[in-house]
Order: structure tokens, then C-alpha cells, then sequence
């Protein structure tokens, strides 16, 4: 694999942990400080599965996508019914457990060695895919019913629950499904380092990632694409700068927070443009009539 | 027949009796109004029926069944749906998913149609997206669906959270003080349309509201409460001849 296409696949693993906390904190205003955590998890049901059985690639996947969900269950029943500020504080929490857990329980996942010599399956190619259904299935899931659910829950839980909204349940399914995105791209990380070690699922990177959603835009699915695709290149554009290049980086979060407070897309998506092209076209066309 | 049949409901928060042994019934297809000064706690009475607090003491039945201590979307799929003293719309919502949001609560698509958008799915949101305009047309806000509430005044504000109630198809309508701001222009056209909204759906309408206009000219029968007791009821003419009401208003007569 060329240095060009093994940075952007590793970028593209990142956009997809990314995207899932659009969901959370843009559609549905969980602050999850502990994400990463359902990242480390995909990452390390893959890792197993691939050093232990010899299912295809397609399975473990899949398999590792149910372990993040089912891990997101569990810590999710409880963190649902908090209010938000506390649902950072328990959910940063999980999180630091959950990879204390995985750190410790040395005989199956290695310890702090990790895990080694996964077989590396992951190509640029198959990383355009995943990452455009993935948009895909987040852009129809706001679409639907259950993203009109999410920001209404967002907005006014009590005026939610007045139309029949059941708060919680849409919490629960907003945080399950987030995670299981945020687990495929931890799957999706072991088939690309070959390597998974529990030190850098920390909530630091929980707060990146929080960090480059508010600089897309906390609303825009487009904004959040956009960001993610700025931040995970920029370290290796800005590699000759050395240790200075997390500076450059707090300082254009800092920038955008403070001058966009939006971030750079607010409300609007891509989307929008077509639609507002296609309606010039449509305005020009009566006027030469 | 009663829609909804209130017993000795009361609710306490630590030592202040906010409610107090209220009982209450509305008949079906009326309008019945509940008024009182300040702080008498006709809010508190709605978010009890609602189900935003639980009852400390007493039972509400709706339509023949109990409902006390559900859950507020429970409540809600029931049939009865609300509206808010201080509006609350969801503002990152077109005007039209925000009607669209009360009848979104009971479509019966899955998670997975969603994300796959399925034929299902389609038809579905597209029926639910034409009714919540007709919804929209009944208030006079068609033209409005695409934008956002925070661009709309006030008084056409209070029309969408109207539309909204009402397309989550309730038999029971809690109107908390709906003709609030609204100018005299404005407050006739809302006892029209109000009369409109019981004559096309056959809803019953519990009301609370402090402009008697609007109490005198809708109500079927009035409640009045006073420190979170029950005060008098009867019609509108039994309770402006009441003596202990207009206490209550204007103040003791020594």
C-alpha cells in the first residue's frame, strides 16, 4: 500500500467514527465524552476474531458492529434517563472503563501489548464504499421519522413527550446506533494499523472528535464530512511542522468556535445547494418562456 | 358520557399542596374551561393529566381508563395531546415536521425502513407530510411549511403548536392558555377557529385561560380553582354570579 492511500484509508476509518457522533450530538444533543470507547471495542472484536477463527472478513465486521451495539445497550439503559451535562460525565466514565477493562483482562486481549498481526484486509477502495453508505444510511436515518424524533428531543424533551415521543427509547436507539458505526470504523482501524492497543481509545479522542464536529457544523451531516476530512489529513499535511501541527489545529478550532459559532456549514447541507440550483434552473427556464 | 373524569386529585411539592382534592369531568364534545387567579394551579392540573408529574393523591380516567401515574407519551397515544402556556416548538424543524413530528410518534415504520427508505417508509412519511398540511391549511399557515417557527410573530406561532396538537388525532385537547399575547383581531379569530376545530373533528377541549372573551364565549362549563382547591363550577352565567369567584378576582368586598 502506497504512503498516499494508507493515509487516506486510515483518514477514512476516522470520517466514519466521525459521522457517528453527528448523530449523537448533532441529531440528537448527546455529548458522548466517551466514544471512543465503542471504537476500541470494534476494534478489538475484530482483532480476535481474526487471530482466533477463521471467519471471512464480511462476519467479524458484522460481528464486531453487534459487540459495539450491545456494549452501547448496556451502558446505555441507565445514561439515557439523565439529564445532558450528566450524560458526558457517566458516558466519559464508560468509556475509561471499558478500555481499563480491556487493558487488564490481559489473558484474552493481550493487555497493554494489544493485539497484533491482524491480517490487514482493509484497501482504499472498499473505505470509499463503507464511508458512502454509511452516509447514506445516516443521511436517510435523519430523514426518517427517527432523525425528526432525534432533534425534536433535542430541542424540547417535555414537548417531545407531549406528542408521543418516547424520550428515552429515541435516546437509546440514537446512542445504539451511533455506536455501532463507531464500532464498524474500530473494525475497519484493525484491518488497516494490523495492530489494536487500548491506550488510544482514551476520551481525548472522544473530545477531537467532539472538537471537529463543532467545526463542520453541529447541524450539517456536509459540515461534519467536511471537518473530518480536515482533521484526518491534517496531521500528515502538516508532519514537517513537527509537534507545532497540534497547535495549528487547536488554533483553527479555535477560530472557527469563536468566529462561526455554527461552525462552518451551520444548518446547511449539500444537499441544499442542489436543491437551490435546481430551482434557478427551473426560475430561468419560465423566464425565457 | 364523560371523556375525562377527574377524582380528588391532588399533588404536593414537599410542604406546597399545589393541587388539592380536585375533581373534574369533561363531557364529550364539549368545551370546558378551567380559571383561577395566578398560581391557582391550573398548569400544575394540566401537567398532572399529562402525566408530566405523577399524582400524590387521587385517579384520572380517560375514556374509562385509568390513566394516573402513565407516562406523558403513554398519554399522548391515548388521545389526549396538548398544547404549552410559554409555546414550545421544536425550532430546528420546518413549521411542517413539526406537525409532521405529532404523527411521526405513531407511523409504523422500523429503524430499518428508515435507513434503508423503503417503499414502506416512503409512503408513509409522504401521506403523514399531506395531512400535516391540510393540518396547516386548517390554521391558515399553508404557505409557511418550509420555514422555520422562530421566523413566524408570535400569534401564528401559537396556531402551529395548535396544528400540532390536533395531528396527533387526540379526543382530548389541553389548551394552556392559547389566546395568551394575542391581540383583539387575533383573539376573535381564535374562538372561530376553535369553533371550527370541534365542529370538523368532534374533539372534547379542556381549556385554561385567563380572558373571560374567550372563557364566556366557548365554554360549555367552567372550573374555577383558587390555591389549588377546586372553587365553584357551573356554567358561565352560574360563575360570574358567583359570589366567592368574584372574590377571589377582584378582591374581598369588606
Amino acid at each position: 500500500m502506497s504512503y498516499y492511500s494508507a493515509v487516506m484509508t486510515s483518514a477514512i476509518v476516522n470520517i466514519i467514527a466521525i459521522l457517528s457522533m453527528y448523530t449523537l450530538m448533532g441529531l440528537t444533543g448527546i455529548f458522548s465524552m466517551g466514544q471512543a470507547a465503542f471504537m476500541c471495542v470494534g476494534a478489538y472484536a475484530t482483532g480476535m476474531l481474526a487471530i482466533h477463527s477463521h471467519l471471512p472478513m464480511a462476519v467479524i465486521v458484522v460481528l464486531s458492529i453487534l459487540a459495539g451495539m450491545v456494549c452501547a445497550l448496556l451502558v446505555g439503559f441507565p445514561v439515557v434517563k439523565l439529564r445532558r451535562d450528566y450524560i458526558a460525565m457517566i458516558t466519559m466514565g464508560f468509556g475509561e472503563a471499558i478500555v481499563a477493562l480491556l487493558n487488564n483482562m490481559s489473558n484474552i486481549t493481550g493487555g497493554a501489548n494489544g493485539i497484533n498481526n491482524i491480517p490487514r484486509k482493509m484497501t482504499l477502495w472498499l473505505g470509499v464504499i463503507i464511508l458512502a453508505l454509511i452516509l447514506v444510511i445516516t443521511m436517510n436515518f435523519k430523514r426518517s421519522k427517527y432523525g425528526r424524533y432525534c432533534i425534536a428531543v433535542k430541542n424540547d424533551e417535555l414537548s417531545a413527550a407531549a406528542m408521543g415521543i418516547n424520550v428515552a427509547r429515541v435516546k437509546l436507539t440514537a446512542f445504539v446506533f451511533a455506536s455501532g458505526i463507531t464500532a464498524l470504523a474500530g473494525s475497519l482501524l484493525a484491518y488497516t494499523t494490523t495492530y489494536v492497543e487500548p491506550t488510544a481509545f482514551g476520551f481525548t479522542k472522544s473530545i477531537d472528535w467532539i472538537s471537529f464536529v463543532f467545526v463542520g457544523g453541529v447541524n450539517s451531516l456536509t459540515g461534519t464530512l467536511l471537518s473530518g476530512m480536515i482533521f484526518c489529513t491534517l496531521p500528515e499535511i502538516l508532519r514537517f511542522a513537527d509537534m507545532y501541527r497540534i497547535i495549528a489545529q487547536c488554533a483553527i478550532v479555535l477560530l472557527v468556535v469563536n468566529f462561526l459559532p455554527n461552525g462552518l456549514f451551520g444548518e446547511h447541507e449539500f444537499t441544499d445547494a442542489i436543491a437551490a440550483i435546481r430551482k434557478a434552473a427551473k426560475n430561468r427556464k419560465r423566464g425565457n418562456l | 358520557m364523560n371523556i375525562l373524569e377527574v377524582k380528588e386529585l391532588s399533588i404536593r411539592f414537599g410542604g406546597v399542596k399545589a393541587v388539592q382534592d380536585v375533581s373534574l369531568s369533561v363531557k364529550t364534545d364539549s368545551i370546558t374551561s378551567i380559571i383561577g387567579p395566578n398560581g391557582a394551579g391550573k398548569t400544575t392540573f394540566f401537567n398532572l393529566i399529562s402525566g408530566v408529574y405523577a399524582p400524590t393523591s387521587g385517579q384520572i380516567l380517560f375514556d374509562g381508563q385509568d390513566i394516573t401515574g402513565l407516562k406523558q407519551h403513554q398519554i399522548s397515544l391515548l388521545g389526549i395531546s396538548r398544547t404549552f402556556q410559554n409555546i414550545r416548538l421544536f425550532n430546528q424543524l420546518s413549521i411542517l415536521e413539526n406537525v409532521q413530528s405529532a404523527m411521526d410518534a405513531r407511523a409504523t415504520y422500523n429503524l430499518l425502513d428508515s435507513i434503508m427508505t423503503t417503499p414502506k417508509k416512503r409512503r408513509i412519511d409522504r401521506e403523514n407530510r399531506e395531512k400535516s398540511l391540510e393540518y396547516l391549511r386548517l390554521v391558515g399557515l399553508e404557505k409557511n411549511g418550509q420555514d422555520k417557527p422562530g421566523s413566524l410573530p408570535y400569534g401564528m406561532q401559537r396556531k402551529v403548536e395548535l396544528a400540532r396538537a390536533l395531528a396527533s388525532e387526540p379526543k382530548l385537547l389541553l389548551l394552556d392558555e392559547p389566546a395568551a399575547g394575542l391581540n383583539p383581531t387575533e383573539v376573535e379569530e381564535f374562538i372561530r377557529l376553535i369553533h371550527k376545530i370541534k365542529e370538523t373533528f368532534h374533539i372534547s377541549i379542556l381549556l385554561i385561560e385567563h380572558r373571560l372573551q374567550v372563557v364566556h364565549t366557548l365554554s360549555d362549563m367552567i372550573y374555577v380553582l383558587n390555591f389549588g382547591q377546586l372553587l365553584a363550577h357551573g356554567t358561565s352565567r352560574e360563575i360570574i354570579e358567583n359570589r366567592d369567584v368574584v372574590a377571589a378576582y377582584m378582591g374581598e368586598d369588606d
